[in-house]
């Protein structure tokens, strides 16, 4: 399920509009135009139906399909919107007011009971979404005062637009067609923004997202605030439509489902696809509905079952998906990713000078990591370490497997909280901060990669890079321009429209090297990017660092590369059980004793004395 | 003291209820990994066999176990087969939940199109009627579910533990890739399992059957509270499926008759939330493998 519909296929500099889009837009007119034309109330009733499923079903997938977290009780949502909308219509507040309510409080209701559910993944968030349905269902039931309820709510008559009760169908029409709109435009624009960037990120990668200055929590809170609100405000349209509601028809699972299924058949996470999968079932099951009657109790059901299963087994990214299948596989020249005009920048190709601990242009401390200490049970993994990273130096980071060096890196950009001792870094002001967790870690300007490549494998090269470069760019079209420059200067610049996951482990290294830079982050923490790449890649590795360097990037490389790391480091520091062992320029510790008994015993170490 | 007594007893017999509901449940979630969302579909179809069997054959409800357990397997592992075993290497969750989920769905309406929507009583044979327990009472129908529901944990410990298969099971629950490099037949085992599970839910829905009403949407009401059954007990632990539904029992009876019976599932799903968000490898969970958390 890339995330990438029809809009990166033409790109930002060459966007066009090609036949998805004009399908797609006649595709909408149609919902308004068709029922407007032959102007029968059933026809009519079944577009309005179609345009509320979609509705709905968009704003589901802001939180099911961007954010990758699969609700079943989002009923709750438009059930609040729906009662909101009632009682204060009974009260003599009209709707085109009473939706705004219902949207605030679903907002709140929403944040509050995602919060806790956030670190709860796949089916569990489903179970603990489909729990939080019933407990407000029986609650609603329990209230009757508020509710009316098992018995439900019947609005007062009042007809007209202050009242949003008509007698005739297209007034209805004319309003859901326009939340349809609505909600289209928010998912579309979410989608493209930094937002939707954000939250796909979050989905595909947690802690990837937090090292490139994502704030998590604070980014899917956003997304269950706006789906809750939309929902809400599709429920008080429905109640006035229907002019009665219960309990059990606004807190249904089985409508939950029904919701998240039509962005299932659609295409999961793309903008268009909720609006086709309920194009394509509503006017079906209606139709059975109406014409079968009650000799076909349940057929429509069993129906949506087994349509859903048939597109879990065969089509799992919707329609959606097969569409962007066979527009690859038919115009293969026509998705040619657009390359930029920027061509490649190539490294410098330093002739390596022999670092000097005190070559000019190293500055200032910008890193200080004072007694820092972590336990892991009876591990003690990181004993008293003490150091401190200047202006522009490189500083290598080696020692055997097992000595606490990633952990160590872990500590220093907020993914673990140290036990004892203090990391301060510090910012533009000039000032030292201690930050606490990796987005504020990133805010200061830290970038780090991880040992274990962590791309946001559905994203394309292009899209993983922009995430990095979101934290400099808030504009999407000039995150993409930064992503596409990062991307040359990488050299994955012919892989620009690749998805994340089809490269090869030398790619994924670039790629998070990639990501981190588009960050312009002013301290670098790499951790054995060179690993696994052949003799070709660590030489233009290394030229690139150097030019990193150049730019005045501080940078703590953890390398086995020794090649790399006599030629890059102006200072090393080595780490033994979790202890430094020995710290000053390359080539004098590679020669003492300690660095070779940590690294191939006493007996080796003796034998050379 | 009599009625706290009997609201005491009330809560364990709806616990054994619970527990054989969600034995298999635990059970497949453990091996295989899947969150049945079926499961409580499951349980309708095999209640519904049983109301046929005992309408139309005049059979004893309890006879039915020779069909009805033996057809549940069968389905399991044709689902597991079919729909879940060509999704296990599917890299987003919401793959496998949308499949259970339509399955689901299917077998609901499926239901409702065969047996339209009234309920069907199945004739109990007397156990609904009350033994005396001293000052209580209890339906013989729930003793019995409670018993069957304690003869179904240790009989599976027992075949998990000793025989053969049961280490194989065992090995694949723990590490599906070590299990398959030692020649465990994978496959073989996750359709095993599923079978099982749904066989499982076949007893139930023999035990069950003669004192609930059958109707298409039951599954539903009995499936919420298995999944609150297995979360609170760990996940994927039989042991403690069967302790965690004598604790939702006792608060299900004891909310229903203290708070309202109509707030008890509020009270029920309340826990259930509390559970997941703070403790979710459950009250009794051991240090498992947490493979829900991040």
């Amino acid at each position: 399920m890339s995330i990438s519909d029809i809009h990166s296929q033409t790109g930002m500099n060459t966007r066009s509009i090609g036949w998805p889009q004009v399908a797609f837009g006649v595709l909408l007119a149609s919902l308004l135009l068709i029922p407007l034309g032959i102007d029968n109330a059933f026809v009519s009733h079944v577009f309005i139906t179609i345009c509320l499923f979609a509705a709905l079903s968009t704003a589901w997938n802001i939180v099911g399909g961007f954010a990758g977290q699969l609700s079943l009780g989002h009923a709750v949502f438009y059930g609040i919107g729906g009662y909101a909308g009632v009682i204060l219509f009974n009260l003599g507040v009209t709707p085109w007011i009473g939706m705004f309510v219902g949207a605030a409080v679903a907002a709140v209701v929403g944040m509050v009971i995602s919060y806790p559910c956030f670190r709860l993944k796949g089916p569990f968030y489903t179970l603990a979404s489909i729990a939080f349905l019933e407990v407000i269902r029986v609650l609603s039931l329990h209230f009757k005062d508020m509710t009316g309820g098992a018995t439900g709510m019947m609005i007062d008559l009042r007809l007209g637009w202050t009242w949003m009760v008509f007698r005739e169908r297209w007034p209805s029409l004319l309003i859901v067609f326009g939340m349809l709109l609505v909600t289209l435009g928010v998912a579309w624009a979410i989608r493209r923004s930094r937002l939707g960037f954000y939250l796909v990120a979050t989905r595909e990668r947690e802690s990837a997202a937090r090292a490139a200055g994502v704030r998590t929590v604070r980014v899917r809170l956003i997304a269950v605030a706006i789906s809750s609100a939309l929902c809400a405000m599709l429920g008080t349209f429905h109640a006035m439509y229907l002019t009665y509601i219960e309990p059990a028809a606004m807190f249904s699972l089985a409508f939950s489902i029904q919701i998240a299924m039509f962005a299932l058949i659609g295409g999961i996470g793309t903008v268009a696809g909720p609006l086709l999968g309920a194009a394509l079932l509503v006017p079906i099951t209606e139709w059975a509905r109406a014409s079968l009657g009650a000799s076909a109790l349940g057929l429509h059901g069993f129906v949506y079952g087994i349509v859903l299963i048939a597109f879990v087994l065969f089509m799992p990214n919707g329609i959606m998906g097969a569409i962007r299948r066979f527009a690859r596989s038919g115009g293969k020249a026509a998705v040619e990713p657009a390359q930029t005009e920027t061509g490649p920048i190539v490294a410098p190709a330093h002739t390596v000078a022999a670092p000097d601990p005190d070559r000019p242009g190293i500055g200032q401390d910008i890193l200080k990591v004072e007694n820092l200490n972590k336990r892991f049970g009876g591990l003690h993994v990181t004993r008293d370490v003490n150091f401190t990273l200047r202006e522009g130096e490189v500083l290598g980071l080696i020692g055997p497997n097992g000595a606490g060096k990633t952990t160590l890196f872990n500590m220093i950009s907020g993914f673990l909280t140290p036990d004892e001792g203090k990391v301060s870094l510090r910012g533009v002001d000039g000032q030292f901060h201690q930050p606490t967790n990796p987005a504020d870690f990133a805010a200061l300007g830290m970038g780090r990669t991880f040992q274990i490549v962590q791309p946001f494998a559905a994203m394309t090269v292009e899209e993983n890079i922009m995430v990095g470069a979101f934290y400099r760019h808030h504009d999407e079209r000039d995150a993409r321009e930064a992503a596409r420059e990062t991307a040359w200067r990488m050299g994955l610049g012919p892989l620009l429209n690749a998805e994340a996951r089809g490269l090869t482990i030398g790619g994924l290294k670039r790629l998070e090297v990639a990501r981190v830079m588009a960050m312009q982050p002013r301290v670098l923490l790499l951790d054995e990017v060179m690993a696994g790449i052949n003799q070709t890649d660590v030489r233009r590795a290394i030229d690139l660092m150097l030019s990193i360097r150049d730019t005045g990037v501080s940078i703590i490389a953890i390398e086995h590369v020794m090649q790399a790391v006599m030629s890059l480091s102006d200072r090393v520091i080595v780490l033994a059980s979790g202890e430094v062992i020995a710290e000053g320029r390359p080539q004098d510790v590679v020669r003492d004793p300690h660095v070779v008994e940590a690294y191939l015993g006493k007996e080796f170490a003796h034998a050379h004395a | 003291m009599t009625t706290f007594l009997q609201v005491l007893l009330n809560g364990l017999m709806l616990g054994g209820l619970f527990a054989i509901v969600a034995i298999g449940l635990t059970l497949i979630f453990g091996i295989v990994k899947v969150v049945n969302f079926a499961h409580g579909e499951f349980l309708m179809a095999g209640m519904f066999v049983t109301w046929l069997i005992t309408t139309r054959l005049g059979l004893h409800p309890y006879a039915s176990v020779i069909i009805v357990v033996p057809m549940m397997f069968l389905l399991g592992a044709l689902t597991q087969r079919v729909l879940i075993q060509p999704l296990m290497s599917a890299e987003d969750d919401h793959v496998q939940i949308f499949a259970t989920v339509g399955l689901s769905t299917a077998m609901i309406n499926l239901a409702l199109l065969i047996f339209g929507a009234d309920i069907a009583n199945t004739p109990n044979f007397g156990l609904r009627t009350p033994i005396e327990i001293g000052p209580v009472r209890v339906l013989s129908g729930q003793l019995y579910i409670f018993i069957a529901a304690i003869i179904l944990v240790a009989a599976l410990q027992l075949f998990l533990k000793n025989s053969q298969t049961g280490r194989a099971i065992r090995a694949v629950a723990q590490h599906r890739v070590a299990a398959e490099l030692m020649g465990v037949n994978v496959p073989r085992i996750y359709i095993l399992s599923f079978g099982l599970g749904a066989a499982c839910v076949g007893l139930a829905a023999v035990l069950i059957a003669p004192l609930y009403p059958t109707s298409s949407n039951i599954g539903t009401y009995f499936v919420l509270t298995a999944f609150v059954v297995v979360v609170l007990g760990g996940l994927g632990s039989i042991p403690g499926a069967f302790f965690g539904a004598l604790v939702i029992g006792l608060v299900d009876s004891l909310s229903g008759f203290y708070i309202g019976s109509d707030l008890r599932e509020a009270v029920v799903f309340g826990i259930f939330l509390l559970i997941l968000i703070l403790k979710p490898s459950g009250l009794f969970g051991k240090r498992m493998t947490l493979s829900h958390l991040s």
